[in-house]
């Protein structure tokens, strides 16, 4: 069974159209992630699958089951607005959460989730006493107890240390493991595409990729150079039948004009400087990202 | 339900465990008592302290005997039983002849002597006071520098009047001895209606009313009743915005109902509410036992309180959440404090009117807009005068169809509303918000 149908939904605010006749289909058991720039729509599908808002047209079921008007006690939802009561105590909140969306007592699972974020001594503070890292792990407990079947994290990693988004990203894994299905929205690119078996984009509330990495790069072909060589992004410039030259610093990433011979570009490169490495390779999930939302695509949409 | 009541649970242990929620709890009484006792020692002390009253007399003759009715009744003052706490005001009297070619010149003086503090009043009496020649009579000019509410001049107004009407008598030849019979004021007693007791038929006798029947005990319950809704509904609005602006609800609305989430804050309210009311009702039966006033208490009164008291937290409760959903800033629900209390306070500033007229037809109307019903609807039926008998449940039925119509349409606000960040709907998007949801 799928977790997530989206068929054909739009929502609509006002003048603006935030999600435009979407349909997406996350499968059981899958980590999907939601990527796209700011304001494109991402939250918004989010809030539509968790029934906070309610689609204008379309229908979403979640496990087979059109809810509309009700809330479901198999998901787990962790906003991208972080925000909790700050005058609870850490434990009593997450008992709160936890009996609210379970309809049951919770202790040992908060217990347990919160000596795995070494976070038990703290549980008879005040949240307001906590660290912003702390208290975005306490949500993330909030989200994840009792354990969801459906966990949908929006921006999940946004102002985490790389030890705590360690730790997040191994809890995540583990309710993965444990059957949960997990909808999570990145500006993180490599994140993206390191944890997410299928990656969906949104771009000014429509879909404009869905599927899995490789397919989503089998899409845009081997149309990129990476390079490093003793001249600077400078001396890649003019390079024949290369459109774009990417500097990443020790690395640059050229991209290849259709068409373009890469043995061309390797013998007019040589020319120019000393080469150590010359690989070809499908552009990265950030570098589609780029294609699709960068300035160049605002260029060509907008002519 | 589930929901509603862990919310409401969490909402109302969150604010009574607070040390504010008792602090209020236990100061508000302390205050208003202790006023009351503070007034009242203040205006004994003040009373009590004696004070110097000139008396420019051209008539030769009505000075002596003002003063001496001065003296009478200060003494039956005394000796009143009515008198309480407030004892009568204490004057020493100084009689001045008039200088008729330096009048001007003598109350310059007088008046100077107001300013310094070294008198405390002076009454000018005119030629004709004794024998007055037009109707009205000359007036009796009274000078004083103090300020607010002056006591002294009732007082001084009585004394003035027995004197004047003493110095007649002896005039005519009326012994000093029938001054008293003569003279003498009869009081009006107010007085309850008579009424059959149903069970064994007899008609009761006449029972005195007092001032605190017929006035005082209406007024404390609905003050009572009002500073309880106050206490529980008005911060609702300010701690939905505060609690939107630290994002609190986008996480809760994914597990509750926009619905659930309203329902269980206005239960948490009405929780609060009761809690308050209980402690105050008891605590009031308490001290009315220890005075041995309990047959005071309107004890019939309590489950229309208690009625009165739910209906309306959960209108003012249901509109709070709702318009604290459209805060944008602090400040924004600031201004929108005052106006959601109007069900409250408008009825409060029209308590003189529906005093004087309990069945008139301003205090029947207001008592039957559903808003008003629980405060006005209370004052009326505490009041002495019964409320015709259909008019508390029609009021009721008003209350009962309007509350779960406002909670309704603030729910669909409150769920469009939450989310919107940095923008205030106006009124019209608030009625759209509240029809479409």
């Amino acid at each position: 069974m799928d977790a997530v149908e989206i068929q054909s939904v739009t929502k609509t605010f006002g003048d603006l159209t935030a999600v435009d006749d979407l349909t997406l289909t996350v499968p059981e058991g899958s980590v999907y992630g939601f990527i796209g720039p700011n304001g494109s729509g991402k939250t918004t599908t989010m809030r539509m699958i968790v029934n906070i808002f309610y689609p204008d047209r379309g229908t979403i079921r979640v496990f087979g089951t059109e809810s509309h008007g009700t809330s479901s006690a198999h998901i787990g939802y962790l906003p991208e607005e972080r925000g909790l009561y700050r005058k609870m105590k850490v434990r009593e909140l997450l008992e709160f959460y936890g009996e609210l969306r379970g309809g049951r007592k919770v202790t040992a699972e908060v217990d347990g989730w919160l000596r795995k974020f070494d976070l038990f001594q703290w549980g008879d503070q005040k949240l307001e006493t906590l660290s912003k890292g702390m208290s975005q792990k306490i949500q993330f407990i909030a989200a994840v107890v009792p354990s969801p079947k459906l966990l949908i994290l929006d921006e999940p990693f946004s102002g985490l240390d790389p030890v705590s988004a360690d730790l997040l990203r191994d809890a995540i894994l583990e309710l993965r493991h444990r059957g949960a299905t997990i909808i999570l929205s990145t500006h993180d690119m490599h994140v993206a595409e390191s944890m997410c078996d299928r990656i969906f984009m949104i771009f000014r509330g429509k879909k404009v990729l869905d599927g899995t990495l490789e397919s989503i790069q089998g899409q845009y072909g081997s149309d990129t150079i990476r390079v490093s060589s003793n001249g600077d992004a400078a001396a890649l410039n003019g390079l024949p039948g290369v459109e774009r030259v990417r500097d990443l610093g020790q690395v640059q990433e050229l991209r290849m004009a259709q068409g373009c011979d890469p043995q061309e570009v390797l013998r007019a490169l040589v020319g120019r400087a000393r080469v150590s490495s010359f690989s070809i390779a499908k552009p990265s999930l950030h570098e589609i990202f780029v294609r699709i939302a960068g300035p160049a695509a605002e260029e060509v949409a907008v002519a | 339900m589930r929901k509603i009541l862990l919310i409401a649970k969490r909402d109302y242990l969150a604010v009574v465990r607070t040390k504010a929620f008792l602090i209020g709890l236990v100061a508000l009484p302390i205050v208003f008592g202790g006023g009351s006792v503070g007034s009242a020692l203040v205006q004994n002390r003040a009373g009590a302290k004696s004070r110097q009253v000139a008396i420019l007399d051209p008539t030769g003759a009505a000075a002596a005997a003002i003063v001496q009715a001065a003296k009478d009744k200060t003494e039956e003052d005394r000796l009143s039983k009515t008198a309480g706490l407030q004892a009568s005001p204490q004057f020493d009297f100084e009689t001045v002849a008039p200088d008729h070619a330096g009048l001007d010149e003598q109350r310059l003086a007088l008046s100077d002597r107001l300013r310094s503090g070294n008198l405390a009043a002076v009454l000018e009496l005119d030629p004709d006071t004794l024998h007055p020649r037009t109707n009205p009579p000359p007036p009796v000019r009274y000078y004083t520098n103090s300020g607010g509410i002056d006591t002294a001049q009732g007082w001084l107004a009585d004394a003035v009047n027995e004197g004047l009407r003493r110095a007649r008598l002896t005039e005519l030849g009326v012994a000093e001895s029938h001054f008293k019979e003569l003279l003498t004021n009869t009081p009006l007693q107010s007085t309850s209606l008579v009424a059959r007791d149903p069970r064994t038929g007899a008609i009761g006798a006449p029972r005195k009313r007092g001032q605190a029947e017929s006035f005082a005990v209406p007024f404390i319950t609905v003050m009572l009743l009002a500073m309880i809704v106050l206490i529980g509904a008005s911060p609702m609005l300010s701690a939905v915005a505060e609690d939107k602006l630290q994002r609190v609800y986008e996480m809760l609305l994914a597990t509750a109902t926009p619905f659930e989430l309203m329902a269980g804050k206005v239960l948490a309210a009405i929780g609060q509410s009761l809690t308050s009311s209980v402690f105050y009702i008891i605590g009031g039966l308490l001290v009315l036992e220890g005075m041995a006033l309990i047959g005071m208490a309107p004890l019939w009164v309590l489950p229309w309180f208690f009625i009165y008291l739910v209906a309306e937290v959960t209108m003012l409760c249901a509109m709070g959440v709702a318009l604290g959903a459209t805060c944008g800033s602090p400040q924004d629900a600031q201004h929108l404090a005052l106006p959601l209390l109007f069900p409250v306070v408008i009825p409060l500033f029209l308590i003189g009117p529906i005093l004087q007229q309990p069945n008139g037809p301003l205090a029947t109307a207001l008592s039957l807009f559903p808003l008003f019903t629980p405060i006005v609807m209370m004052l009326r039926q505490t009041l002495p005068g019964s409320v015709p008998a259909w008019q508390p449940w029609v009021g009721l039925a008003g209350v009962l169809i309007v509350t779960p119509i406002i909670t309704w349409g603030a729910a669909r606000i409150f769920r469009v509303a939450i989310l919107l960040q940095g923008q205030r709907p106006n009124a019209a998007q608030l009625l759209r918000m509240a029809v479409r949801g």
